[in-house]
């Protein structure tokens, strides 16, 4: 019974996870160039919508998922245009967005689905990994997952390869620190901070679509409830480093698997402690609490040559 | 042909012309020096080349195809390079990091770098250590990595911006050999700099400019430094009294005219004057370590006495910003003490040490002593702000004729008492700073830190003007200044630091440049 | 012009958003810009109605009734643009001191929480005026403390305010779920009638007296509040010795040091008086016009707040503005749903657009830094 329990516990860690993971390594890797992305939020509930959306209306998830990254980045495109190019307020624009993106995919969704919200969409299977199995305790959790699951990770592996041993990386990360410095390098600070802005965005269309046609075969008005706050969160508390933001993702993750097992587990302890325990942990983090985090020093200033 | 050739080069900012009409060339293997006053266009000219900003009209060539970079990068392709005041190097990454960045494929590769970088240490001997963080290094061996930076691409042009401004004697000696050898290799070096002595050792011709107007351009050979003087400030400078004139004098290693009266013995051994009891300012035994543990200051003592000028001399970086910090309240000594009249200022607040009757100019006034975006009046008024106020609302136009009269006194000219410090000169923000510090009551005590760099000769005429006044007015002045000639021209007697401690002190009339150059870099006077 | 030159042309904004407090001196590019956002937003809106065969008529109509129809709804309207208001006023508060508290949310959330408790608790047995008096005062320091924790984080840790605040915000939420979950804490006991999570009614004494009983306008006195509040933050911003001292905090912390200010006492007050507005804003929310705690009542005020102080770039007339305007189309927007089944989406969207243009355009009324 424990077992099962266990089971079931970690496999909704891990599921409850991966869309945290998608958003919070795509925002590090924005981050770590300068740009505070608010926004990732509506980007994640906008692919989540467009990914139902398309995977509903053609039969394939895998074309929902395209189509959701597809989307995110054309809205990562914009809010990278207006923070990099206008210099717009970031921190207006990501909450701007993320009220647009509220209200575009509920007006969407009453208007298409309104009358079928009864019909399922069609979503991932569970992929079975036979090798995976055998690992103790994690084993079977960790074989239940979508192909999509898996996926993840792999992103997390490959910003991290991105960031330490290529040249965009090197960009990227004194970009972040001192755009100054790097524009006398010869670097398109501007066009660096681009394409960090469209990594979060093409990350987080992942992480969205993962959570309507991989996770719950479903859409539901603001089904993000708020995961990309999280993610940014998750990045804070991981000190902007690609494999201690993963563990703040599971972290997380779990922390909030939790509330389902503590009642099944019937043990008293309030659903509130868990909801704010991941954010509390990332509050104690910035506080200096625990070990010294340094955020990269030109996080959410605008770049202007010359000035 | 002219390796690169400028034509009718005019750049304007908003309705300031910084350039206007320049044409200029650039020849193949020459070390070119720009001469100017600060603020005269040097600094926009290179910009213009390196790419950093556009010409508003008039054309570049270089080796005969036209030359409009859009951007560093383009600057850099088209091999010209520049080493910036303000290093282009990412503090929290390593050396080679920085090397890498800009000019490395898609895949990193370190060692190609390392390799590269060991080639050019050998050539001109810049060694570093690749693996180090830049906000590890020195000043000097920072520099180093910029250069060698800018010479992995094999550039024909390099351009450096003051570059000597941080670096100690033998440093400097080391940068300029460095320019002799690139030009060796058939490179051309622009530099840019605004002290006299350097130009006359390295440069092959120097082309003076003011007020964004090239006056005229000189072969080195035989020319008059005196006359490139004129040029460069745009009438004699042969008043008594002045500071650039002893400066000059000094950089030809003419004697020194004598700063005051201070008496020297017959042999002209310096005659150290004994602490008085009444000492304005005592420091004893001062030690600082800063936030890394690292010793700034080593056990300093010093005594000031009323009514005279000591300049402390010293290469930037041996603890000059510390002791000025420490002194302004902003930082806590280590161990020792500081005494300002006979009263203990351990463990006091900076509104306390300003009661006591010090007054600090600092080095960096931006950072520190005025706040830019605030108006004239209310930087005047930055440590009283509740002086003129009534139930806590602000007495603005109370203010305003009590700023009025501070400018008209100080001569610190500006539209009007409410205009953002930001819109004033330097040497105006500077005599803005002067005025409130030197209008303290009670003031014994002034620490005047990097006064004049950056200014105009006319400001900084001002400036010293105003620091004489004080002193003949029986403050006591300690002087913090890397222009090692106009200290010798202003103080009464000159300590030089180092590396955290005095290591030296002479009185005026035995100034000299040789034994103070040797004490900044560390050796013995002997 | 090119847009590259014209980026080129503007000098680098000082903080975040351009100069706090920028003057006045193009007065009609100050107002026309969000003016416009707003026409162009709701332009698109009523286009969106139209495309999916809604009746714009209709649409607009019930917007307008929802807004201004009736005494009620016009109460209702000024009610919601109070809070707004004050959340709005402590931003640009915190803002003067360059601090950004983006923590509204939660704010608003710990106040009402207070304010519920102690009115329950107690509250109700004091004297007329008093009742209500400390009922809003208790929220407010609620929200003062939570604002002055990221204030002393800031200070004394260097933690960026933006984060901690926001985490602060999504601490609060849960806290206030918790305490109308429990019994023990302010849940209302179970009866035949229903069994909410929700707390008790609070006294009538604690509740504010309406402007105006007779008419059935919920309006309350808090709007008397708000006015005053208004007044006193731009008295205090733009011609006290506080307001200099925070902006030269805000914008050198060092150089102020030097100057003699106590800028950790700064930092921490601008960030309390900050969360204290906010928290009087969810106070006036439940002691106003809801009269009982739920764990959703603050649902995006604190975001809309900080929206308006955002667009109001540091004034506080701009933050009466930006209040009374989301303040009517949220109105607009609930009645619009229930009268002509138009989704309230759409004024989200128009509220998503207006927002975005208006920082977009930043570029455009950005200039050189003055008072």
């Amino acid at each position: 019974m424990i077992d099962e329990q266990m089971a079931v516990f970690i496999g909704s860690g891990l599921r409850l996870a991966v869309p945290i993971i998608f958003a919070a390594t795509g925002e590090m890797l924005s981050e770590r160039a300068g740009v505070l992305n608010l926004s990732l939020d509506g980007m994640m509930l906008v692919a989540a919508f467009a990914a139902a959306l398309t995977s509903w209306a053609t039969g394939s998830p895998l074309a929902g998922v395209a189509v959701a990254v597809l989307i995110a980045t054309s809205v990562a495109m914009v809010q990278a245009f207006l923070s990099v190019t206008l210099r717009a307020n970031q921190l207006v624009v990501g909450i701007g967005f993320n009220i647009l993106a509220l209200g575009a995919t509920t007006f969407m969704y009453r208007e298409i689905f309104g009358p079928l919200s009864r019909d399922p969409i069609p979503g991932f299977a569970q992929l079975n990994l036979p090798w995976l199995t055998s690992i103790p305790v994690i084993g079977p959790a960790l074989s239940h997952q979508t192909g999509l699951a898996y996926v993840s990770i792999l992103m997390v592996v490959v910003t991290w390869l991105l960031l330490k041993y290529t040249s965009f990386g090197l960009a990227v990360r004194a970009v972040g620190e001192d755009p100054r410095a790097a524009d006398k390098a010869g670097i398109n600070v501007s066009r660096t901070r681009y394409l960090g802005v469209l990594y979060a965005g093409a990350l987080a269309g992942l992480g969205g679509a993962f959570m309507s046609v991989a996770d719950s075969n479903t859409f539901t008005e603001n089904m993000t409830k708020g995961a990309g706050y999280l993610a940014i969160t998750a990045v804070i508390f991981g000190g902007w480093n690609p494999w201690y933001t993963l563990g703040a993702c599971l972290l997380f993750g779990f922390a909030t698997a939790l509330q389902f097992l503590v009642p099944a587990l019937q043990l008293d302890v309030p659903v509130a402690v868990l909801l704010l325990l991941p954010y509390l942990l990332a509050l104690i983090a910035i506080a200096g609490f625990v070990g010294k985090s340094r955020q990269p020093a030109a996080l959410t200033l605008p770049f202007e040559r010359g000035g | 042909m002219a390796l690169l050739e400028l034509s009718h080069l005019t750049k304007q900012f908003g309705t300031f012309t910084a350039l206007d009409d320049i044409s200029l060339g650039i020849e193949r293997g020459e070390v070119h020096c720009l001469l100017g006053e600060n603020g005269a266009g040097k600094s926009t000219l290179c910009n213009l080349i390196f790419g950093v900003h556009r010409p508003d009209a008039g054309t570049m060539l270089l080796g005969g195809a036209p030359l409009h970079p859009r951007g560093p990068a383009e600057a850099i392709e088209r091999g010209i390079v520049m080493v910036h005041q303000h290093f282009s190097l990412v503090p929290n990454m390593s050396v080679a990091e920085n090397l890498m960045l800009g000019r490395a494929k898609a895949v990193l590769k370190p060692q190609d770098i390392i390799i590269r970088m060991e080639q050019l240490a050998a050539e001109y001997g810049l060694e570093v250590n690749p693996q180090v963080l830049i906000e590890d290094l020195s000043v000097g061996e920072r520099q180093r990595v910029e250069i060698i930076k800018c010479l992995l691409g094999d550039p024909q042009l390099l351009v450096l911006d003051e570059p000597t401004a941080v670096l100690q004697p033998d440093e400097i000696d080391a940068l300029l050999g460095i320019c002799r050898q690139l030009t060796l290799r058939g490179k051309s070096v622009i530099l840019v700099t605004h002290k006299l002595g350097e130009i006359g050792r390295v440069a092959d011709r120097t082309t003076v400019l003011r007020q964004g107007r090239i006056i005229e351009t000189v072969a080195m050979e035989g020319a008059d430094i005196r006359s490139l003087v004129r040029s460069m400030v745009g009438r004699d400078v042969q008043s008594a009294g002045s500071v650039l004139a002893a400066t000059i004098d000094l950089e030809q290693d003419a004697p020194a005219h004598p700063a005051t009266g201070l008496p020297s013995d017959v042999n002209g051994a310096p005659l150290v004057p004994e602490a008085a009891g009444d000492a304005v300012l005592r420091l004893s035994d001062l030690v600082y370590r800063d936030a890394d543990g690292v010793t700034k200051l080593d056990n300093l003592s010093l005594a000031i006495n009323p009514g005279e000028i000591v300049g402390v001399a010293g290469v930037e970086g041996n603890g000059q910003s510390e002791l000025g910090l420490i002194l302004a309240g902003l930082a806590s000594p280590t161990s020792g003490s500081i005494v300002v009249g006979g009263q203990s200022l351990d463990g006091c607040t900076p509104q306390q040490i300003t009661a006591a009757g010090v007054g600090i100019v600092p080095e960096d006034r931006h950072a520190v002593a005025c706040i830019k975006e605030l108006s004239l009046a209310e930087n005047l008024f930055l440590g009283a702000i509740g002086k003129f106020s009534r139930f806590g609302l602000l007495d603005k136009s109370g203010r305003r004729k009590a700023a009025e009269a501070m400018m008209r006194e100080f001569d610190v000219r500006a539209s009007s008492s409410d205009v953002a410090m930001s819109s004033l000169s330097g040497g105006n923000q500077q005599k803005a700073v002067l005025a409130r510090e030197l209008s303290l009551d009670p003031l014994v005590f002034l620490l005047a830190a990097q006064p004049t760099r950056g200014l105009d000769v006319g400001a900084i005429e001002a400036v010293y003007g105003r620091i004489r006044a004080a002193r003949d007015a029986g403050l006591g002045v300690l002087l913090v200044s890397s222009e090692l000639e106009e200290l010798m021209a202003v103080s009464d007697r000159i300590v030089v630091i180092y590396r955290g401690r005095l290591v030296g002190e002479l009185a005026a009339g035995s100034f000299s440049r040789e034994a103070i150059g040797a004490m900044m870099s560390g050796h013995e006077h002997v | 012009m090119s847009m590259s030159k014209l980026v080129l042309a503007m000098k680098r904004p000082k903080s975040m958003f351009g100069a706090p407090g920028a003057g006045f001196n193009l007065v009609p590019l100050q107002v026309l810009v969000p003016v416009l956002s707003t026409l162009i937003a709701l332009g698109i809106g009523l286009l969106i109605i139209a495309s999916t065969g809604g009746s714009v008529s209709e649409a607009i109509a019930a917007f307008w009734d929802g807004m201004a129809g009736s005494d009620y709804n016009i109460g209702a309207s000024l009610n919601r643009a109070i809070t707004l208001g004050l959340v709005g006023l402590g931003f640009i508060f915190a803002n003067r001191a360059n601090l950004t508290n983006v923590g509204g949310e939660g704010q608003i959330a710990m106040g009402g929480m207070f304010a519920t408790a102690v009115a329950l608790h107690g509250a109700g047995n004091l004297p007329f005026g008093l009742a209500f008096i400390v009922s809003m005062a208790a929220g407010a320091t609620a929200g003062a403390l939570w604002g002055a924790l990221a204030g002393y984080l800031k200070a004394k840790r260097g933690t960026n305010e933006v984060i901690s605040t926001l985490l602060l915000s999504f601490i609060a939420l849960p806290l206030v779920y918790w305490s109308v979950e429990s019994f023990h804490l302010l849940r209302k006991p179970i009866s035949d009638l229903s069994s909410l999570p929700e707390s008790p009614e609070i006294p009538d004494t604690t509740k504010l007296p309406l402007l105006f009983p007779d008419n059935g306008s919920p309006l309350h006195i808090g709007l008397l509040l708000a006015i005053v509040a208004v007044v006193v933050i731009w008295l205090v911003l733009k011609h006290s010795t506080l307001g200099l001292r925070l902006r030269a905090v805000g914008l050198n912390e060092t150089a102020s040091r030097r100057a003699g200010l106590r800028t950790s006492f700064y930092i921490i007050l601008a960030m309390a008086v900050s969360g204290g507005l906010g928290g009087l804003g969810g106070a006036i929310m439940i002691l106003g016009q809801q009269f009982y705690l739920t764990s959703d009542f603050s649902s995006g005020y604190g975001f809309d707040g900080l929206v308006v102080g955002l667009l109001s770039r540091g004034s506080a007339v701009g933050v009466v503005i930006g209040a009374l305007l989301f303040g009517f189309l949220r109105s607009g927007s609930i009645n619009m749903e229930i009268t002509a089944h138009i989704p309230s989406a759409v004024v989200l969207i128009c509220q998503g657009l207006i927002v975005i243009i208006i920082a977009g355009s930043a570029i455009l009324t950005n200039r050189k830094s003055n008072r």
